[in-house]
């Protein structure tokens, strides 16, 4: 399924690349993210536990930063599996400069598969926006705490 | 499917009930009418350890009615109050609502706090709710507190509840005397979920202008969405066809659904604009034909 | 076959099977309880299409409960791929080895003491996936660099067939008028109430299987698992229960789960059940294969359609299993339909998507037929500005020239479509509809009428499966034909009349018609016949075609019983005529009593004869064993192989169906709702008239279900988006609207009882009807309607795309 929309930051573009790339904070910002270690550069173990209400889950898997190129744009790459079954996602992740803002606009694919994907059709879309979101207001978050 | 392995609870009164939850925590989910809960349980999207059954919780099934609001508890099963004879003299939207919930044998079952506490974008009790501006009584460990129908749906499956808590209590303010209502759902087929639902209110009190209006939509959004601006159009105005198109436009521009296989975004957004229209009228007709 | 006087066939008589079916006393698959019984649960592969690096198994092995465990890797080494009549087969078996095609295909199978701790270990099943590139389009499947699923094949093509019949370029050249299609059928199924289930147990004492299912007869599946399993088919006892709820070809697919679950009882040498639950049946059942079709009709000014050109594309899914190709196949007898055209093209294609896998869906390969064939006879009328009902009288085959050999080899046995076709439009009052249709028009509203005439094809030839391989390739092979049913007619000492059959109804009736038929046969009450319908490879005679599918019952199955009957009836007049020193063709048998034709007062009563054959053995004539039975397995003289033309009589008997449909599309909305409805039906002699109306309730409502609701939808990564019933919209008794049906009897001259085919019927016509009837109410907007399902929002869709255009 294609995501895609924005967010913008109040806070400068080099703040927000530097955020964005600091794995300490990805792990604060991920929602439900309880560990994030960096194998090589750019690759990580990722271990979530994200759900809705009752449809909560586990996932382990790895995330990937990839075709860096600082401070326009990166590639997210992750993928998760869990008992509810997999997340396989790939994002386009662009910065642009709007003043003292910064406006993040993405675009990506979200695949789901297993349990969730049969019965959840309905609203997988509506709930990997509503993640982004939290991710997005999650970094906020340490951009106005970093300073 | 079979569900993964639970422990299972009948606590007999509240106090019991949230002691369970204080005790489990995250592990715990409440388990009222089950039809929600049990077919996920059983696809093993959700895997509570802990079922705290409430059924069995005395004094949460009731409908009365005090002063101006229609008092319904958290355990009052939906097919209960759509036949309620209360319930159809002095909120007849909130039954016509209920009557688009499923087929009868899970309106038996399936209980106002559990689909209001369950939260599903599309359900009718939540728009309902929503256009009346209901509040929600819960009560947990820390005492009781009453929540606004703004704030009490928060996003997907999600409503302010706090873990620990349970929904014991819902106050729905009755329809004043020469209000015109209207609950309209576009479905595939009879018993869906809804695809877009419209709840209409149009409040004349004693005038020839309609005082008030309000109008929630499901199935566009993560919760309901009360559409603000065109309402606003309504309000101290003279109701006509024209203007009613114009609120049914308005109210489409403002929902931002999400597409999925059965309605794309643009067709919610259609859907939505239709279906306020043809909701306003039928609110409209009432009120020109006395109710 | 001779004539008697018929008391009971042809009266709606009450079902015997009702009572006990709503009394909850059925004997279905979940109803059978044998000792030690342990039960299975599969973990399936959440992914489209995937290499399976590892499975690790030693957790779920831990797990409380588990007897066993089998993945494909042990699977491949206890069993064989499955045979499927092509040439380049894949290898499928029946659980993935090392790669998987589709999501839900089995990945492995836990044994447990129930199903709770079952699916508690799949939890704990570790297996490393190497997801690759997902193909689901059929179109996108067969370009080059399409991922490929299987390595052995090399390409996406299952199968690909060139068919010339008769002179296509010449009737081009002649045409006055090529028309062209492009049409897309989708992929939609049965989804019956009961799903599948299997209990297999294995006795390692005596090296011997008993397995139990709820498979649609043993057809050609009960030999097919022997062979993938190495197991002579004497060793492996099939039973079917005596209830099924609902099949509808779903449960006649080559399924790997009787295979599987045969394995699981062989590795804990026990007793092993396993009930699909609704989810697996959604996402690793059985559908009916999407079809994109490109056809074109060369025709003259008026209306004659002198021949047809069209390339068929069939998707069966991860891979290809038996009857399939039938899919492609199974129509060719009838691939021109109700019309004289002598000229066709063909060209076949059977390819492979990661979606889930097909078999016969009700109507099996001819709803795809029909679908493109009559739309694209009313883009025809379209085109030269002839009312569509017009064109088809045109073209029809007339009363008169039956028996009718169509250009493919099919020998249609009896009909008067016009006249049938008529009774519809009568129904309707067609010309007073056009009327109301031009006001509509004029104010602005979107009423359509649609037409279909389509044969409906009974009684299937499994020679046409062979079809799938050039003439060549079947010289080198031993041809396969034939149709046969099994009845057993016996009369016990106490002159109970007894019938067994298994012709393994799963909602048909069969007992309650086979009642009816008997009755007539002896001049008894139907409700002192007994009837044990059952599937036991041991204790019943049976052949690879013996079962129920493509309609058979009403025909082949009456015959075969009528056959037997008259068998047991022959007997019983020599044991009278020695009883009473008279010849045996003075005998007659009426009302239960045998006696000399003109002397009824010296008659003998059936109890009788039946007490001579078992209790005064001596008595009987010289040479007659004793007893009174009656058995035929009994093939149509009709099923024969294919000739060297690639023609064949895909069928044996032929009914029709013709639809009259009024609608009235909603432009807000995109909803249809329905004004009128006339379907007129002849299935030759009508056996039961209340079963029949219930069979053609069924498809209709079936139809109605893969034309406006039902579809097994997929993301272009290949994951089910629609794995429950919430999404999966079956229609139910609010969606039916208000029909009218219709009957005509023109009898087949093949069966015994000139009865035909009932069951599949409408599933072949309405889905083309409702198509015609939105085209023809989007005409005005300049809407071409070339797909199903026609949902709200994508009518909705092509509406506001037509409003662009403008």
């Amino acid at each position: 399924m294609k995501i895609e929309g924005t967010y913008t930051f109040s806070a400068p573009q080099a703040r927000v690349w530097e955020v964005l790339n600091t794995p300490k904070h990805l792990q604060e910002a991920l929602p439900g993210c309880e560990k994030l270690e960096e194998r090589e550069p750019g690759k990580f173990d990722v271990y979530l536990k994200i759900g809705i209400a009752a449809v909560k889950g586990s996932y382990k898997g790895k995330m990937e930063i990839a075709d860096a190129e600082p401070p326009h744009r990166t590639r997210l790459i992750g993928e998760g599996k869990g008992l509810p079954g997999f997340v396989k996602g790939e994002a386009l992740i662009q910065l642009t400069p709007q003043d003292q803002n910064t406006l993040i606009s993405y675009q990506g694919d979200v695949q789901v598969g297993g349990l969730l994907a049969g019965v959840g059709q309905r609203m997988i879309g509506g709930v990997a926006k509503m993640l982004l979101e939290h991710f997005f207001k999650n970094m906020e978050k340490i951009l106005k705490l970093a300073g | 499917m079979k569900p993964s392995a639970f422990e299972y609870f009948t606590p007999a009164t509240v106090t019991e009930a949230i002691g369970l939850l204080e005790r489990y925590g995250e592990e715990a989910k409440v388990l009222a009418g089950g039809q929600s809960l049990i077919p996920m349980m059983n696809f093993r999207v959700a895997r509570p350890k802990v079922l705290v059954d409430i059924n069995q919780v005395k004094d949460l099934d009731y409908i009365r009615e005090e002063k101006d609001e229609l008092v319904i508890g958290g355990l009052t099963r939906e097919r209960a109050v759509e036949v309620s004879p209360l319930v159809q003299k002095k909120c007849p939207i909130l039954s016509e609502a209920i009557s688009y919930i499923g087929h009868l044998p899970i309106r038996t079952r399936g209980t106002m706090g559990g689909s209001l506490v369950h939260a599903d974008p599309t359900a009718e009790i939540p728009v309902v709710v929503s256009a009346l501006e209901g509040k929600m009584k819960v009560a947990g460990p820390s005492g009781e507190r009453l929540l606004g129908a703004d704030e009490f749906f928060v996003t997907y499956l999600t409503s302010a509840l706090d873990p620990l808590e349970i929904l014991v209590e819902v106050r729905i303010p009755t329809l004043p005397p020469n209000t015109g209502w209207s609950f309209m759902e576009f479905n595939r087929r009879y018993g869906d979920f809804g695809i877009v639902s419209v709840a209409a209110l149009l409040f004349m009190g004693d005038k020839e202008r309609c005082q008030k209006a309000s109008l929630a939509l499901g199935g566009v959004g993560p919760t309901p969405l009360r559409t603000r601006k065109a309402e606003k159009l309504l309000a101290g105005q003279v109701i006509t066809d024209a203007l009613i198109a114009k609120a049914g436009i308005q109210a489409s521009q403002e929902t931002e659904p999400e597409s999925d296989y059965h309605a794309s975004a643009e067709y919610r957004r259609n859907l939505a604009r239709v279906f306020t229209q043809r909701s306003l009228t039928e609110a409209w007709n009432k009120v020109k034909g006395g109710k | 076959m001779p004539e008697i006087p018929r008391k009971w066939v042809g009266k709606s008589m009450k079902r015997k099977e009702d009572l006990r079916l709503l009394a909850g006393r059925g004997n279905f698959m979940d109803d059978i309880r044998l000792p030690n019984m342990k039960q299975a649960a599969i973990l399936r592969s959440p992914y489209a299409h995937a290499w399976i690096k590892g499975i690790d198994i030693s957790k779920a092995l831990e797990s409380p409960g588990v007897l066993g465990i089998l993945t494909g890797a042990e699977v491949a080494k206890m069993s064989q791929p499955f045979p499927v009549g092509v040439s380049a087969p894949p290898k499928y078996y029946c659980c993935a080895v090392d790669k998987v095609r589709f999501v839900g295909e089995p990945v492995a199978v836990v044994v447990a003491d129930n199903r709770y701790l079952a699916e508690d270990a799949l939890d704990l099943i570790e297996v490393e996936y190497d997801p690759l590139p997902v193909v689901v389009d059929i179109e996108e499947a067969i370009k080059p660099g399409a991922p490929i699923l299987h390595e052995n094949i090399g390409s996406n093509i299952y199968n690909h067939r060139f068919f010339k019949y008769g002179d296509m370029e010449k009737a081009c050249r002649e045409a006055d008028l090529v028309v062209k299609g492009k049409f897309k059928f989708p992929k939609y199924g049965s989804t019956p109430i009961e799903t599948y289930g299997v209990i297999a147990s294995y006795n390692p004492f005596s090296d011997e299987y008993v397995v139990y299912n709820n498979y649609q007869g043993p057809f050609v599946n009960h030999s097919l698992v022997a062979i993938a399993l190495g197991i002579p088919e004497n060793k492996m006892r099939w039973i079917v229960p005596a209830d099924i709820g609902g099949g509808f070809g779903t449960k006649t697919g080559m399924y790997p789960y009787v295979a599987l679950i045969t394995l699981g009882a062989k590795k804990i040498g026990g007793t092993v059940k396993w009930i699909e639950d609704r989810r697996e049946h959604l996402l690793a059942s059985a559908t009916g294969t999407d079809r994109v079709t490109y056809m074109e009709a060369a025709v003259k000014k008026d209306g004659t359609i002198l021949g047809l050109k069209d390339k068929a594309i069939d998707n069966t899914g991860g891979y290809i299993r038996p009857p399939e190709p039938g899919c492609a196949y199974r129509s060719t007898g009838n691939h021109t339909g109700a019309y004289q055209i002598r000229n066709l093209d063909r060209e076949v294609l059977v390819v492979g998507t990661n979606k889930c896998l097909t078999a016969p869906n009700r109507g099996y390969g001819c709803q795809e037929l029909y679908f493109s064939l009559e739309r694209l006879v009313d883009m025809v009328a379209a085109q030269l500005g002839m009312d569509p009902a017009e064109i088809r009288f045109k073209n029809f085959i007339q009363a008169n020239q039956f028996p009718y050999t169509t250009a493919t080899g099919g020998v249609y046995d009896a009909g008067d479509y016009p006249k049938a076709f008529q009774m519809a439009l009568d129904m309707i009052d067609y010309k007073k509809i056009r009327e109301e249709q031009k006001k509509a028009r004029a104010e602005g509203r979107l009423m359509g009428i649609g037409l279909s005439s389509v044969v409906d094809p009974s009684v299937t030839n499994i020679a046409y499966v062979t079809i799938g391989k050039t003439v060549e390739e079947r010289r080198q092979e031993r041809p396969k034909s034939g149709s046969g049913e099994s009845a057993v007619v016996k009369v016990d000492p106490l002159g109970g009349v007894h019938v067994m059959v298994c012709t393994n109804p799963q909602g048909q009736g069969h007992e309650t018609v086979i009642s009816q038929i008997v009755a007539d046969e002896f001049g008894i009450d139907p409700k002192d016949v007994t009837v044990s319908n059952v599937v036991d490879t041991h204790d019943r005679l049976y052949s690879i075609t013996t079962g129920s599918f493509s309609s058979r019952f009403a025909s082949q199955g009456t015959t075969a019983v009528v056959r037997a009957a008259r068998q047991v009836k022959e007997k019983m007049l020599k044991i009278a005529a020695h009883m009473l020193e008279a010849n045996v063709e003075d005998m007659v048998l009426q009302e239960g009593k045998v006696f000399v034709k003109g002397s009824p007062e010296k008659s003998i009563r059936l109890r009788h004869v039946a007490g001579v054959a078992h209790w005064d053995q001596s008595a009987l004539p010289e040479g007659m064993d004793a007893g009174l039975f009656g058995a035929s397995l009994y093939s149509m003289p009709t099923s024969q192989p294919p000739d060297e033309l690639d023609r064949v009589n895909s069928s044996n008997t032929y009914g029709f169906v013709a639809e009259a449909i009024v609608v009235e599309v909603e432009p807000e909305t995109g909803q249809v709702k329905f004004l009128k409805w006339a379907s007129v039906h002849d299935a030759g002699t009508i056996i039961n008239p209340m079963i029949v109306e219930g069979q053609v309730m069924g498809s209709l409502v079936h139809a109605l279900g893969g034309t406006l609701y039902e579809e097994f939808a997929y993301d272009e990564n290949g994951q089910c988006l629609t794995a429950s019933f919430q999404d999966y919209l079956v229609p139910t008794a609010m969606e039916v609207p208000k029909v009218e049906i219709g009957h005509l009897e023109t009898p087949s001259p093949l069966t015994a009882l000139g009865s035909k085919g009932t069951g599949e019927a409408c599933s072949m016509s309405v889905p083309v009807a409702i198509g015609n009837a939105i085209a023809d109410a989007l005409a005005p907007l300049g809407v071409a309607i070339d797909e199903l399902p026609l949902g709200p929002n994508k009518i909705w869709d092509l509406i506001q795309k037509s409003k662009k255009k403008k």
